[in-house]
């Protein structure tokens, strides 16, 4: 009998801390934590003895439960819940001697101790008999483990710059001489005139030819190619043809 | 919040090194273990009332508790209750029922109760001190249950007095105590639909006891009657009776006469002890007895006895009567040479028995002897089944069967229908050891291009055209498979077969319990082979492969040399009897390879077993009473140097570089072109000391030759009993350890300190060493003496604690390093880049343009785990101790090995699998590419010279 009286005793002078994990934007659903959850309260040991980490595991009601928090000396925990996936706020709590909680606030990884954040819990002095302290966990993201494969599909082709100008290219050197068959004559002669003259038809037709003068063409100070040059560009071209026709021909 | 942006910032610029998930399981494995399953607590359970698969539950030797899936071995999930717990004494505990959604176990001093589906805690409750002897979930229907768990009953062993408690099912809430002070052992609890029973063993005269029963009212707890049966002279102590039967319709108690010729029954709440004589027609000692009775409530009160001689076993089958409690035997199953195992399942009222033998499967019925279901089974190997649990499920006539075999060799195997589904390789648990196999026919190929080496010209010439010509050989066979393996290379998962770069070697793995398995990488991590090395545990020191085998070196000076294709193993006792701590290899690198030149074994005070005068070099050790000490090789009595940390630190640990950490730049190139020129050192030691008063852990880097101190640095507040690991490479090191608040502007948890060592503090200068030519550790005067080198160190906050490091190695050290950090916490591996651990980054400004240039980002001082950074990604792989790394023929691809409780492999890419075409690389996708460009020129390419020939026609 005596040992149960010692046991109810210990359970009344021990304060209890529940941590509850409610539905957030990052956790829409709090059960479905993995099994292995689990909350610790860390804190640098005292003299020889080695309750100074506790461990507790997420049970079915999606809460974190600490029974029997030693008593024996104030001390100032670091409140961690670790979850495979999801990343929680760290908490301070601090525990009186008794072994009764005095507070607990938001705390800050890389800030100093004593820069405590939203405070969580506080002990009501006028009513010190509380003795079991509830609070909320805060989720703070989720873990992405996994890189993303870029996968295939025709549209990203169709969304590349490149495939853009082919098509665009396409479409003009078949679409070109059908827009040019609808033109009236006048304006079609115009318009040849005009290319012929441009640059870009110039080169295109020399390259067309060979003994292109791509230095000139660059530097656009010769919009129509030297009496030579053409000559030299027909020539090589009517030789070409010829050689093309005497091929044709054979 | 900002900080965290700032991070976020941060790995974007990083290359993301993070696992597709279409690779899992492809480059990775893992073998989630429980530890050998105790026959006592593994049962089938159907999880909720709702469900019809039923899980298969286990509490395992190492306190594991787990559920695993019996379709494909899939573990649910698992918990570990020794942790919360005080050692635990003696094997643990574990109760469930059919129905209940809620499995209870107990191990030592506590006892939780999980969710039978998805394994969150229910309640637990823990007795400092007292042990809990045994745990019942209560069957019987109360008024008042509402909710469908059920409560339990546990008897708590305590010094002086044995407690009867039941535990509610929900809340974990005492309901009522029942506490005998008198002074027997209390032994069992067991229930029947009425009464709850309490059995106590009264001690009597000469060591003999007598059985107490106890019956208790189970709504109340109060004691309604007791009596004492009479059993001194059979029993002298909890192990000589072997069965109080639990939650059966008639909860039996069964033990034997001392010489093995009767089997005494009594039903608990009787008086009347039945007395069957055992008829042992085998003529051999009968050497283990169990008992198997249904566990359900509305079970028929059948029960099977399984007697084991040394060759063979049978097994009897007794009837008990409900309204006179007599008990007479059925029938008996037949006397079998080998081996033979029983389970016991139930469908509804009826109880059917397995018995896994050599040969076959076979089911019958508690109620008559004919077999209702046979299957053959090929169990021809030597691996014994110890125990098994079978679920039995009836299909009108006939009936189908799982059985879950435990064998010998810790294998945990499920038998459907004498078909073997699935087998765990549960011994695995506790590996000590373990290194990848060095395959022999490449050491082949070195050696002739070694001969070819030393030859003359003309000698190797005609050498190497001989072994061409001889390579032709294999020429018919190549082509053969040559249009299969381009047909699989364009379908296969893997674009290019990546076996003979050295990603898919076996590993060989030794555990505790002596056996030693061969892993097969490349295949999920399957077991190629598994054999006992040694009888009993051993404790290993140090493995070591050479080519085709693996050498373990044993405490005693012995070792045991082991095939590693085929598994045969064989010991070689000490040369003299010596107690070895560890043991040292000498090792150098040569090239991307390690030369093996010796080893030594150390002694416990540090110092060296023999000289080692064929090898040159030197030796640090750390000694028992927490010294560093500095030997060289012609004396093993007197260290050269000795390293003693300030008064009250000890000596914990010492790390040196890899042996195999090739540094791919001397310097480091900054953002102006300039270099700031790496102080690298391949005898620097870096010791961790812990003052466990005054909450202080140094850290020295020493010089190993001379045992000089060449950088230290202390830290306060730091929790001794928390691990403090640390690594060193190329130039710099890392140490993790947790901190405590201890000024005002401190922070508390844990750390994450870098250490990057430099010739000098200006860049394009090497400080004193700048121009000479060789430098002395020893010969202090002058300009050539050691220089300290420059030391910048930045320290991070970590979320959680560190168990072990290791930096990822490859084989030219061009892939930039991940710091492989085992999270004991989270159960997961995480490899941080080292970019990220940069200690030059920026502080309190933004990093200069020059900065930026040079991947430098501004510090945060809190570092937090990306998700990408994870090479256990969504794992759990608990228990890790030790982790190793090792260089492919690939430089992008490091092989990393986890093990210590669960067995983890996987390829690490630190910067990306750069030299690999990785599955994005679709080959159907570049030949369709290629046919439709090929179209697209065919089809064009009239067009393009109709056009030239008009342009040239209408030109002119």
């Amino acid at each position: 009998m005596l040992a149960l009286i010692f046991a109810l005793l210990f359970q009344l002078a021990a304060a209890s801390l529940t941590i509850s994990i409610p539905p957030s934007t990052n956790l829409p659903n709090p059960h479905v934590l993995p099994a292995t959850t689990h909350a610790t309260l860390t804190t640098l040991p005292q003299e020889d003895r080695h309750d100074h980490i506790l461990t507790t595991s997420l049970t079915r009601s999606s809460t974190l439960v600490f029974r029997n928090i030693p008593s024996g000396a104030p001390e100032s925990y670091i409140l961690e819940i670790r979850s495979a996936g999801f990343v929680f706020a760290p908490y301070r709590v601090d525990v009186a001697a008794d072994g009764s909680i005095l507070g607990i606030w938001e705390t800050f990884r890389g800030n100093p101790w004593d820069n405590r954040g939203a405070e969580k819990y506080v002990v009501d002095v006028a009513n010190k008999r509380t003795t079991n302290v509830v609070v909320e966990a805060k989720v703070l993201g989720r873990k992405g483990f996994y890189e993303e494969r870029a996968k295939f599909s025709p549209l990203s082709l169709v969304k590349n710059p490149m495939i853009l100008l082919a098509i665009v290219a396409l479409v003009f050197t078949l679409g070109m001489p059908k827009l040019m068959e609808n033109m009236d004559p006048e304006m079609r002669a115009e318009f040849e005139q005009q290319q012929r003259s441009s640059p870009i038809s110039g080169a295109s037709s020399a390259m067309a030819g060979g003994g292109f003068d791509l230095a000139g063409w660059m530097a656009g100070t010769t919009p129509k190619p030297s009496p030579a040059a053409n000559a030299e560009g027909s020539g090589g071209a009517t030789g070409r043809e010829s050689g093309g026709s005497a091929r044709r021909r054979a | 919040m900002r900080l965290q942006a700032a991070l976020l910032a941060a790995a974007c610029i990083l290359p993301a090194a993070a696992i597709f998930s279409d690779e899992v399981n492809h480059i990775d494995f893992h073998h989630a273990l429980l530890g050998a399953p105790s026959p006592d607590s593994t049962f089938f359970l159907k999880p909720s009332s709702a469900s019809n698969a039923s899980l298969l539950y286990t509490l395992s030797d190492k306190s594991i508790l787990g559920a695993v899936n019996p379709r494909d071995g899939a573990l649910v999930w698992r918990h570990n209750i020794s942790q919360s717990a005080s050692p635990a004494g003696g094997a643990g505990l574990l109760r469930g029922l059919d129905g209940n959604n809620a499995v209870v176990g107990a191990a030592g001093d506590y006892i939780s109760s999980w969710g039978a589906q998805d394994g969150k805690l229910i309640w637990d409750q823990q007795f400092d001190g007292n042990t809990v002897a045994d745990i019942e979930l209560l069957e019987l229907e109360d008024a008042t249950a509402t909710s469908d768990t059920r409560d339990t009953l546990a008897l708590i062993s305590g010094k002086s007095f044995g407690s009867v408690r039941r535990f509610d099912g929900d809340s974990g809430a005492v309901k009522w105590e029942y506490i005998d002070e008198s002074g027997d052992i209390p032994f069992q609890v067991s229930s029947s639909p009425t009464e709850v029973f309490y059995i106590s063993l009264q001690s009597g005269i000469l060591k003999s006891s007598k059985i107490k029963v106890t019956a208790l009212d189970p709504i109340t707890g109060r004691q309604t009657s007791q009596q004492v049966l009479n059993t001194e002279g059979d029993i002298t102590g909890p192990e000589s009776v072997l069965f109080v039967g639990a939650n059966t319709a008639s909860p039996l108690i069964v033990w034997t006469d001392k010489a093995h010729k009767s089997i005494k029954i009594n039903v608990i709440g009787s008086k009347k002890i039945s007395s069957l004589a055992i008829d042992n027609t085998s003529g051999e000692e009968i050497r283990q007895i169990t008992v198997h009775a249904p566990h359900k409530l509305n079970s028929r009160p059948h029960f099977l006895v399984h007697y084991k001689t040394g060759s063979g076993a049978w097994a009897e089958v007794y009837h008990v009567d409900l309204k006179s409690a007599a008990v007479t035997k059925a029938y008996q199953l037949p006397y079998l040479q080998g081996q033979s195992v029983i389970a016991t399942s139930s469908i509804d009222a009826n109880v059917y028995f397995t018995r896994v033998t050599d040969s076959e499967v076979v089911v019958v019925s508690s109620a008559s002897h004919g077999i209702i279901g046979r299957w053959n089974v090929d169990a021809s190997s030597a691996d014994y089944a110890q125990a098994a649990v079978a679920e039995v499920v009836a299909k009108g006539k006939s009936v189908a069967v799982r059985a879950v075999v435990l064998r010998d060799s810790g294998d945990w195997q499920l038998i459907r229908n004498g078909q073997i589904e699935w087998t765990r390789p549960e011994a695995l648990i506790e590996a000590v050891a373990a290194i990848w196999v060095e395959a022999e026919e490449k050491e082949d190929l070195a050696h002739e291009l070694e001969v070819e080496g030393h030859d003359s010209i003309h000698g190797a010439y005609i050498h190497r055209v001989k072994r061409h010509v001889r390579d032709l050989q294999h020429l018919p066979d190549w082509l053969k498979e040559l249009p299969q393996r381009i047909v699989s290379s364009v379908l296969s998962d893997e674009v290019t077969n990546l076996d003979s770069f050295g990603v898919a070697k076996p590993v060989v793995v030794a555990t505790r319990s002596g056996r030693v398995y061969s892993l097969d990488t490349g295949r999920q991590g399957s077991v190629m082979w598994s054999v006992q090395a040694s009888e009993q545990a051993w404790d290993v020191k140090d493995i070591t492969a050479r080519p085709g085998q693996v050498i373990i070196d044993l405490s005693d000076g012995s070792y045991v040399s082991i095939n590693a294709s085929t598994g045969e193993s064989f010991t070689q006792p000490p040369l003299e009897a010596t107690n070895v701590q560890s043991i040292a290899n000498f090792v150098v690198s040569d090239g991307s390879s390690l030369v093996r030149l010796g080893a030594v074994g150390i002694r416990e005070d540090g110092s060296p077993v023999t000289p080692f005068n064929d090898i040159t070099g030197f030796l640090v050790t750390t000694s028992a009473n927490g010294r560093v000490l500095g030997w060289i090789e012609s004396d093993n009595k007197t260290p050269v140097w000795e390293f003693v940390p300030p008064s009250g630190q000890r000596v914990i640990k010492a790390t040196a570089r890899p042996a195999h950490d090739p540094v791919a730049s001397i310097g480091k190139v900054l953002g102006n072109r300039s270099v700031l020129y790496k102080y690298l050192s391949t005898n620097l030691v870096l010791v961790t000391a812990v003052n466990e008063k005054d909450h202080v852990a140094g850290f020295y880097l020493l010089d190993g030759v001379s045992g000089k101190v060449l950088h230290s640095a202390t830290q306060a507040g730091v929790d001794p009993t928390q691990p403090i690991s640390s690594v060193m490479s190329e130039n710099w090191f890392a140490y993790s350890f947790f901190g405590d608040a201890i000024g005002d502007s401190s922070a508390k948890g844990y750390q994450l300190v870098i250490s990057e060592l430099y010739e000098s503090s200006i860049a394009n200068d090497r400080g004193p060493l700048d121009a000479a030519g060789n430098y002395s550790s020893l010969h202090g005067s002058g300009t050539d003496s050691l220089p300290l080198p420059h030391v910048v160190s930045q320290s991070f906050m970590i979320a959680e604690p560190i168990s072990h490091m290791i930096v990822t190695q490859t084989r030219q050290g061009i892939t930039t390093r991940q710091l492989l950090c085992t999270l004991p916490s989270s159960n997961s591996i995480v490899g941080i880049p080292r970019p990220v651990l940069d200690p030059r980054r920026p502080v309190d400004r933004d990093p200069t343009s020059a900065e930026a240039e040079e991947g430098l980002f501004r510090y945060a001082p809190f570092l937090d785990f990306d998700g990408k950074w994870y090479l256990t990604h969504a794992r759990d792989v608990a228990g890790i101790k030790d982790v190793l790394s090792r260089p492919t023929l690939l430089e992008s691809t490091s092989l990393v090995l986890a093990y210590g409780g669960d067995i983890f492999g996987t390829r690490a890419t630190p910067s990306q699998a750069f030299d690999v075409l990785g599955k994005s690389f679709s080959k159907l996708q570049l030949v369709l590419t290629v046919v439709a460009l090929t179209g697209g020129v065919i089809f064009l390419a009239p067009v393009a010279r109709k056009k030239q020939v008009n342009l040239l026609w209408k030109a002119t």
